[in-house]
């Protein structure tokens, strides 16, 4: 029996960025990116594990908007046309690199890893990567869990928050049980953005668990009796469980975190910046923008400018060590721990954001399947669980009500609420205080009439979306950001207009519903 | 619902106003408030007559800022309240109330020369995070006060053994370091940014070998065979490292018969 036990949770998450009306779009890279780089490299993964027959539990988070745009055709074969450049690219790499060896045998690698994307992608998932995750849940694995409809940040709903919220967790809930066939077993609160009494709106839609980041549970009331090792349950019964610091550092970290290591793939050094102009033209964005490829030949070497050449089995290599070091320090985490618990089992709950893993850190899902199988068969101090397993063990749990928090930096709404982007909040505000009014009043509506209602739900969702102040803050696509709130805002705006003085038109509701 | 008459679309711009008069207050952490607000000109007119009725004149905007912990409000009863000077047009404010745990409530007004204050709007009540240790106790959960610092500690990720102001400043301090989670539309939050490059100079070198043989001849370059254009073209592009290149170029016509070589040798030299 173990003595405690290990919860990994990856956040998988992208704003949804879909535009037929242009052949190519350069925000819908962060899709096509997140699947070479990151979704079908963790599917590859998964598989290996459900080939080799090793037991594991992982918890995985898939926000709707993702789900949306994965099970999406048109981005299904904008992605293969994405994919098919990039193995054209890579074989044309293959024959440029000829006589410099180190780079030759990188741009192999990229060859057949882009092809068997293509594999995987393509004929083993039928374009739908939700399938993959679907089958790992299936086998008993993997834990997916759903986040809110659009990735809204809760706790700055601060007008009719009970409607917002529910609708944030409700469309959510229902999209998760079309896709999964049952309720979605927990739920990541966007940016674990949590806000107290949030919790009674996830009990309604029949969610048992949510994260919260550690100051949530250590500052929570009562006083916690085990620290964030151990959920809790709030008041109306639904769990909650804190992120271990610890663990969050040993990745997270910007300064001592695993993906800084110098013999790790460089990140910033792309084909796509480094090569002559005329030669990656037909790679980069259209517009004669360059642009990140994936195909990067460096590690990171040092602090300096110079860089030299990626040595995929050395990385690998580090790779194992570091899944090795991890696991031992959980080991002696767990057993410290034991003698603080009474007669309990502690629980380190480490989650991560997805695409931290393959897309930032090249080597993070090699690492993951290290630790899982080291975790597996190389000792017997801590094994793997998931939070929908582990509340579980025992029938009872300190009842607790969490901090007002967030994982954000400086542990609050400060990223989403600045000079950048503070200016949203009046209009989101005010498009939810007509939703319910128009939703209020027009009860039982049907046909064109219901169309618009359904239209401009899905307006503000869209417009809810964290990621819009989060870009604005943050600085690139800034642009792209502003556009899309201004966008939403003004479907929002004309369809509340055009029906308050009953002028529908339905021209206008099919134009904005195809968008 | 009628589709008779079409409502004229102009170019659309969010509105300076929605024609409320109101405030809307955020917590954006455990010290610090948010308030945005819309005051109609009939609301102020009707205050700004109001104090000249009273025989007193206008001396500033202000934001008046309640501590409702625990309170039904009814305008009177806060255990205490600040003001904060309104400057030039300002539609939003970030107030800093300075204490976590508490709730509050933010009036919008005008204060007089008298030192009468003069209500626009009341906002909707918030509380800020807590931010420390919680001194409610669970009878069932109940430990040592050393023992809940202990854990307290433990998932702070800075060991046992530290007391509450420190550990305060560190989960602070952590807090600020906090690296915040981007996905993939940002770069800007993530690990290592490239080096300073004030300034740079990167040089490679790339050769290209082309040329052209029979459309059906059968051409190999350094003993790969290439494929040719339609034309019998060719043209092949190597990075070229330091060092010297040796490059035959090898055509067969396509009964065998007829063979040509050419070798280029090329030598890079970088000082």
């Amino acid at each position: 029996m173990p003595k405690g036990y290990l919860a990994i949770v990856l956040h998988a998450h992208l704003p949804f960025v879909r535009h037929p009306e242009f052949e190519n779009f350069l925000e819908e890279a962060w899709l096509f990116e997140a699947i070479t780089e990151t979704y079908i490299p963790l599917v590859k993964v998964l598989d290996g594990l459900a080939k080799d027959r090793v037991d594991y539990k992982l918890t995985i988070s898939l926000s709707p908007t993702l789900i949306s745009m994965l099970m999406d055709g048109h981005l299904q074969s904008k992605y293969l046309k994405h994919l098919n450049k990039l193995i054209d690219l890579s074989g044309r790499e293959i024959e440029r690199t000829k006589w410099e060896p180190n780079f030759n045998k990188l741009a192999h690698m990229y060859h057949s890893a882009f092809k068997e994307a293509r594999y995987i992608f393509a004929d083993e998932y039928r374009s739908n990567l939700v399938n993959a995750f679907k089958r790992f849940q299936d086998l008993g694995g993997l834990e997916v869990i759903t986040c809110c409809a659009t990735h809204g940040y809760l706790p700055l709903m601060e007008v009719e928050r009970n409607a917002s919220v529910r609708a944030q967790v409700k469309v959510a809930s229902d999209l998760y049980k079309k896709v999964f066939g049952h309720p979605p077993p927990g739920m990541w609160l966007p940016e674990c953005g949590y806000n107290p009494g949030d919790e009674e709106i996830l009990k309604k839609e029949g969610i048992r668990y949510f994260l919260v980041d550690t100051h949530g549970i250590l500052f929570g009331t009562p006083r916690p009796r085990f620290g964030v090792f151990s959920p809790y349950l709030t008041r109306g019964g639904v769990a909650v469980y804190g992120r271990d610091t610890e663990s969050s550092k040993a990745v997270w970290s910007a300064i001592e975190g695993y993906p800084g290591d110098y013999s790790y793939r460089e990140f910033y050094r792309d084909i796509g910046f480094d090569l002559d102009y005329d030669y990656i033209r037909p790679y980069i964005n259209p517009d004669g923008v360059r642009v990140n490829t994936g195909i990067k030949y460096y590690k990171i070497t040092g602090t300096a400018n110079h860089k030299e050449p990626y040595v995929p089995e050395v990385a690998r290599n580090k790779a194992a060590d570091q899944a090795g070091n991890f696991m031992f320090n959980r080991e002696k985490q767990v057993e410290y721990l034991l003698g603080q618990m009474g007669d309990r089992k502690p629980v380190i709950v480490a989650p991560y954001d997805a695409e931290l893993f393959g897309h930032w850190w090249y080597e993070g899902p090699q690492w993951i399947d290290f630790l899982i199988r080291k975790i597996r068969y190389d000792q017997k101090t801590i094994a793997l669980t998931t939070p929908g397993e582990y509340i579980k063990l025992y029938k009872k749990y300190q009842v607790l009500t969490p901090a007002a928090s967030s994982w954000g930096w400086k542990g609050y709404s400060e990223v989403w609420l600045e000079g950048s982007n503070d200016w949203i909040y009046r209009h989101l505000h005010k498009m939810v205080e007509r939703m319910v009014e128009v939703a209020t009043g027009n009860k039982g509506a049907k046909a064109l009439l219901l169309r618009a209602l359904n239209q401009m739900a899905r307006e503000l969702l869209l417009a809810q979306s964290s990621d819009w102040a989060f870009i604005m803050k943050t600085g690139s696509h800034v642009h792209y950001a502003a556009e899309r709130f201004r966008e939403h805002a003004e479907h929002f705006t004309e369809l509340y207009e055009d029906l308050r003085e009953k002028s529908l038109d339905e021209e206008y509701v099919i134009r904005v519903e195809n968008k | 619902m009628g589709t008779l008459k079409t409502r004229e679309r102009r170019e659309f711009r969010f509105p300076p106003g929605y024609g409320d008069n109101r405030i809307v207050i955020l917590a954006r952490d455990p010290w610090w408030v948010f308030a945005y607000w819309e005051i109609l000109n009939s609301k102020e007119e009707e205050v700004l007559r109001r104090i000249e009725a009273s025989g007193d004149k206008c001396a500033k905007s202000i934001l008046r800022v309640y501590d409702t912990t625990d309170i039904n409000f009814n305008g009177h009863n806060a255990h205490s309240f600040f003001d904060v000077d309104l400057k030039g047009l300002a539609n939003s404010w970030y107030i800093n109330v300075g204490m976590p745990d508490k709730s509050w409530i933010v009036d919008i007004g005008v204060l007089s020369q008298k030192g009468d204050f003069y209500m626009l709007a009341r906002s909707n009540v918030i509380k800020t995070p807590r931010f420390g240790m919680s001194d409610q106790f669970d009878a069932e959960w109940m430990m040592p006060e050393e023992e809940y610092w202990k854990m307290f500690g433990l998932s702070g990720g800075f060991g046992a053994g530290k007391g509450s102001l420190e550990a305060r400043e560190l989960i602070k301090k952590r807090l600020e370091e906090q690296v915040s989670s981007g996905g993939i539309s940002s770069a800007a939050s993530f690990y290592r940014k490239p080096g300073e490059r004030k300034f740079r100079l990167v040089v490679n070198c790339e050769l290209i070998v082309y040329g052209a043989t029979e459309p059906d001849a059968k051409l190999t370059v350094q003993g790969r065979e290439v494929k040719l254009r339609h034309d019998g073209t060719f043209s092949l592009r190597f990075a070229l490292p330091d060092g010297k290149q040796t490059i035959p170029v090898d055509a067969t016509s396509k009964d065998g018969v007829d063979h040509r070589r050419v070798t280029p040798i090329v030598t890079r030299k970088t000082d």
